[in-house]
């Protein structure tokens, strides 16, 4: 018991000291009229939430508007107090990318309740929200696919690394996937297995693959680029990169470069510039109580070694 | 000294020969080799040279990290900051390790004193307060992420030398480098614990605290330098895995310390200290490091994965323990 409590002190000041380092940077300006948005994102070790969260900021930046942030850790439970307290501090729009589908629609209903409206960044739940900015994760993989099956002709067996299992990108790549493969009878999904979007644990599945598939694989579709480039490491490992196409997506600048050097075939850019951006302009017209889109959808592009340049 | 130390040894309880020799319980080395045997007659591509030089790489991180932490864990300790450990010292080490910057012993050696620092701050604390190693690491695992978000600025960095990435992905002789890597430390690490003072002084005072600090041993000291060295090993981890995906990624390691301890306590490490071997931890590793390869080689789906994971560690520790009582 005597440990629990302990346990349970040394997390809580942890929390508290993290709150704090957080919010003494909004603490600048008290000019009174400035529009407030409290963002909470999935997970700031993320690179790419981290570059939609760097656009937030610019943009916020550039239209005036004070932009508190905080970091729901992955944790769904997490993201709905971190809402709660967002409620508290009367913040005037509420940011979130969602944590889970399910788990972080109670932020949303809480939110709407308390009159404050709410915006989804990135990613969805299953309660509406006032407004959604991101993109259609189902497309991403599907634009993915269609690459492999217009290199293979139609034809061929895939291997397919799968992200954290249940979270909405996985299920989402994994429904655009499979219906691209419905129009390609003869491609074949040989093998499928999670690397939790990890480029270490990627590259230790593809080796085992490596073993029992080394010799009938034609194409790896790895769900993000992370698992795609530790795909390549371990197929450049074994000879056997000019034999395979590797594809994934977000377009981070590691698998960018990747695919300068034509190790990774192609990667389908999720445009997180567009997605901070859009999200806080949407936020300052809720506020401003002008008119709004309720979905921005941004459109995922391909990118091969033709035009990498647009995307550096 | 020969002799006072056997003193101490006694003290530890327990029957010293399961300690000293290096394959004292071989329940746990029967369940690998059934294990082994099972999937070799499963699937042709089980027993490949190839296939066996692919685990033991995979292996040698948790292999590193459950050396360091069978240290912690004879004195009657723990870590859990291991896995933060390892980001640190990849992020530590990444940073310098561009091309054309420095010579490659500059990033292996910040990132071994990366991981030597935070290992010598766990033990410093743990020895000049009366709090918990579990919450002492515990509090060390959640500064290390912080610490490797910070220095990496959340995100990954890439762009490293030849030569460093030579560390984790180059072969000597058609081995991988990782392989000579964890030989080396294997040997030095049971020899460390075998057959040195400082190795006999650990199993005394996870055997009973009490009485080896009646015997003069002295306590705090040798608590610091088994944290320092858990430090260290988890530091060349994290060379090794930033070297092997060439990126140091500051969410590299989340989760390491559990399969580094499952490792530990598979070869027969007891949580309540006095006992353990290196060759234990090792058996350990390659079990864990051989069931993912085995399910991955017969596309077990991931759901399964996970389930049959854990019921063959736990069928293989009863294994052991039933052939122990014997």
């Amino acid at each position: 018991m005597k440990l629990l409590r302990r346990i349970g002190i040394t997390f809580l000041s942890i929390s508290l000291l993290a709150a704090c380092s957080q919010s003494t940077s909004s603490d600048k300006s008290q000019e009174g009229e400035k529009i407030i948005v409290g963002a909470t994102m999935l997970s700031m070790q993320n690179e790419f939430i981290v570059n939609v969260h760097d656009e937030m900021e610019k943009k916020a930046q550039e239209l005036g508007v004070e932009l508190i942030t905080v970091d729901a850790e992955r944790s769904a439970l997490k993201q709905i107090e971190q809402v709660e307290s967002f409620i508290a501090q009367k913040v005037d729009v509420i940011i979130m990318n969602p944590c889970e589908v399910e788990a972080s629609s109670p932020a949303i209903a809480k939110a709407l309740a308390a009159k404050i409206p709410i915006i989804n960044v990135n990613s969805e739940t299953s309660t509406k929200p006032s407004a959604f900015v991101g993109s259609d994760d189902v497309e991403s993989a599907k634009i993915a696919l269609k690459f492999i099956a217009e290199k293979l002709n139609g034809k061929g067996n895939i291997l397919m690394m799968q992200g954290y299992m249940g979270q909405a990108a996985q299920i989402k790549r994994e429904q655009g996937a499979k219906e691209i493969l419905k129009d390609y009878p003869g491609l074949k999904i040989i093998a499928q297995q999670t690397a939790e979007w990890d480029r270490a644990k990627a590259m230790s599945l593809m080796e085992n693959w490596i073993q029992s598939y080394g010799s009938q694989v034609n194409a790896v579709f790895a769900q993000n680029d992370e698992m795609g480039l530790g795909a390549v490491k371990a197929l450049t490992a074994a000879g056997l990169k000019n034999k395979v196409i590797v594809v994934s997506i977000d377009a981070i600048p590691d698998a960018l470069q990747a695919v300068k050097k034509g190790e990774l075939d192609a990667t389908v850019f999720q445009n997180a510039q567009q997605q901070g951006a859009k999200a806080i302009e949407t936020a300052v017209k809720l506020a401003k109580g002008q008119p709004y889109d309720k979905a921005t959808l941004i459109p995922f592009q391909l990118v091969t070694k033709e035009n990498l340049a647009k995307f550096q | 000294m020969k002799n006072t130390t056997n003193t101490y040894f006694d003290l530890a309880g327990g029957s010293p020969n399961l300690r000293i020799s290096g394959f004292g319980r071989f329940g746990i080395f029967v369940a690998f080799g059934l294990i082994c045997l099972a999937l070799s007659l499963i699937t042709p591509n089980f027993l490949t040279w190839s296939n066996l030089t692919i685990v033991v790489t995979q292996v040698s991180i948790n292999a590193l990290l459950a050396f360091g932490v069978t240290f912690v864990i004879i004195t009657g300790g723990i870590d859990l900051s291991l896995g933060s450990m390892v980001a640190v010292a990849g992020v530590v080490a990444a940073s310098f390790a561009h091309p054309d910057t420095y010579p490659v012993v500059v990033p292996i050696f910040m990132g071994l004193l990366a991981g030597v620092v935070m290992g010598a701050f766990n033990g410093f604390v743990i020895t000049r307060s009366n709090v918990p190693p579990f919450i002492v690491t515990l509090g060390t695992m959640t500064i290390g992420r912080g610490l490797a978000l910070i220095l990496s600025k959340g995100r990954p960095i890439s762009n490293l030398s030849d030569s460093f990435n030579f560390i984790g992905g180059g072969q000597l002789l058609g081995i991988p480098m990782p392989i000579f890597i964890l030989i080396i430390l294997f040997v030095i690490c049971a020899v460390l614990l075998n057959k040195t003072v400082l190795g006999r002084y650990m199993y005394a005072i996870g055997g009973n605290e009490q009485a080896a600090r009646a015997s003069g041993i002295p306590l705090k000291k040798i608590k610091m330098v088994v944290y320092t060295l858990c430090g260290g090993l988890a530091g060349i981890a994290g060379i090794l895995l930033t070297s092997r995906i060439t990126t140091g990624q500051p969410n590299a390691g989340a989760g390491f310390e559990l399969d580094a301890i499952a490792a530990a306590i598979i070869g027969g490490t007891s949580t309540s200290g006095g006992t353990g071997t290196m060759a234990g931890a090792l058996i350990g590793a390659l079990l864990i490091g051989v069931i993912s390869n085995g399910l991955d080689l017969l596309n077990v789906t991931s759901y399964y994965q996970q389930v049959v994971m854990g019921v063959i560690i736990i069928g293989a520790v009863v294994l052991d323990s039933l052939n122990h009582k014997k």
